[in-house]
């Protein structure tokens, strides 16, 4: 059986990376600083895949997206997905060829069926997400697109069909209510969907703690749990989220430590670089 | 030199950066003349058996990669496809001829078990008890990542390095003489798949 997945996001701004608390966004630092002061390598070594969603507003410069995901991917060694505006099939052209192994597919779920189709054509679905945003609206749950920005009126239930349906490999589902709240998964969303889904489902949206990641894959039953908060597990924090995770039953990937001389020559020397 | 075979069948960028990260300088080939002046050869690839062995075709580097690799001994290291082409046939989009250098047929998954195909993310790798040159250095059940719906069935048994589970028992890597092949993606693996392609590109093979 595949393992369970522990899966950082990293949201960007026009070359920012920011944090995202109800999705609104607060800038934190450039490319420099996220590899340079928040030591993203090392970090990078504890998570099983990494995902960077472009969250500028409006029109998104993909180009340039593109360019910062090359640079910042450089030295990550495992799975990649990348999404945000992506409009056409040449923008996902630009995104793999920038370093993505999957690309992560949001408003056009809803806005443009035909495009998501070529998508899972042309790329296979197993590379292809779909991301789904929703909110309490008059104690009715809602599926919005366009950064949360638009309401589609159409239920959790039916923007995860339609994915299903149009051949996406997998389902990144965001509370934008507990977005950056901290105070945990929507447990209780997470778990229904789930049950539901046939596609291995990321769960995304309030996460703050070990015991919260741990509860999204037991209590869930989802595949692979996300946090894009830069702070909350920030230093050695994913390495220690790991370490409870696995201490508390969950199947997760294991690899070596540390990368000796011994082992891998020169890695050591480079592997701040 | 290390060189990394380009015939037109996926990314090959982090396989570079896993190479440089490690020290070593790779170079991207894409002609029989380059193919003969390699010490080592990394064969990547992505996509499907036909399209990719017809793309190797029109590029002429059939006879090359045959020169190098069976009559001059060069070691060369199948990545994912890579390593299926390595087989006598592939029957993704129709049967064809693959390489041949490994005796066996690249088939669709057994799906009999109801898992899902493809077969995508981390799984555990069972090494063989010979054939351990690419593992030296890890654990036993080394995680690896995976993302194929085709699997490389084995004629001999003892050109199999390692063993994954999924539904069914694999072949995740294949190693016959100087003739290396991993059907997970050691650039994707984290630090287990960079000592696999540490162990292909420093040691004396």
């Amino acid at each position: 059986m595949a393992k369970h997945r522990l899966i950082f996001t990293l949201l960007v701004d026009k070359g920012t990376y920011v944090l995202s608390r109800n999705f609104r966004l607060q800038r934190v630092g450039d490319l420099k600083w996220i590899k340079e002061y928040y030591d993203f390598n090392a970090i990078a070594f504890s998570i099983d895949e990494l995902i960077v969603l472009n969250v500028e507003r409006g029109d998104k410069d993909i180009k340039s997206f593109g360019k910062n995901l090359e640079l910042l991917t450089a030295n990550c060694f495992m799975p990649v997905a990348a999404g945000g505006g992506i409009k056409s099939v040449e923008a996902a052209f630009k995104l793999f060829d920038a370093g993505a192994d999957k690309i992560v597919i949001n408003t056009s779920l809803v806005k443009d069926l035909e495009l998501v189709r070529r998508l899972v054509k042309i790329f296979g679905g197993q590379s292809i997400i779909g991301s789904i945003d929703y909110k309490l609206c008059d104690d009715r749950q809602k599926v919005f697109i366009e950064n949360g920005s638009i309401d589609t009126g159409w239920s959790v239930e039916g923007a995860v069909r339609n994915a299903a349906d149009l051949g996406v490999g997998e389902i990144y589902l965001t509370s934008m209510d507990r977005d950056g709240t901290g105070q945990g998964y929507d447990l209780e969303t997470l778990k229904r969907i789930s049950a539901i889904s046939s596609l291995p489902m990321i769960a995304s949206g309030g996460v703050g703690r070990f015991d919260q990641l741990a509860e999204g894959i037991k209590y869930s039953k989802v595949q692979g749990v996300s946090t894009a908060n830069l702070f909350n597990f920030i230093a050695d924090g994913l390495t220690e989220a790991r370490s409870y995770m696995r201490e508390n039953g969950i199947d997760l990937a294991e690899w070596k430590a540390s990368i000796q001389k011994d082992d891998t020559g020169a890695a050591c020397h480079n592997a701040s670089a | 030199m290390i060189s990394i075979v380009n015939y037109g069948m996926g990314n090959i960028k982090s396989i570079q950066n896993a190479i440089r990260y490690l020290g070593i300088v790779s170079r991207v080939i894409d002609s029989a003349e380059e193919i003969l002046n390699s010490n080592k050869l990394i064969l990547p690839g992505v996509g499907s058996f036909a399209r990719a062995m017809e793309n190797m075709r029109k590029m002429n580097i059939l006879d090359a990669l045959n020169g190098a690799v069976l009559k001059s001994g060069v070691p060369i290291l199948g990545i994912c496809l890579g390593m299926q082409l390595f087989a006598e046939i592939g029957d993704e989009d129709g049967p064809s001829e693959g390489l041949g250098w490994i005796a066996g047929r690249v088939r669709k998954f057994n799906t009999t078990s109801g898992l899902k195909v493809p077969h995508i993310g981390f799984n555990a790798t069972f090494f063989s008890s010979n054939n351990r040159i690419l593992f030296d250095g890890l654990d036993e059940h080394a995680d690896f990542y995976f993302v194929h719906s085709y699997v490389l069935s084995c004629e001999h048994e003892t050109d199999v390095s390692s063993w994954t589970e999924y539904g069914e028992k694999f072949a995740s890597s294949v190693r016959r003489n100087n003739i290396f092949g991993t059907q997970f993606h050691p650039e994707k693996s984290q630090r287990n798949g960079l000592v696999v392609l540490k162990n292909f590109v420093s040691s004396r093979i």
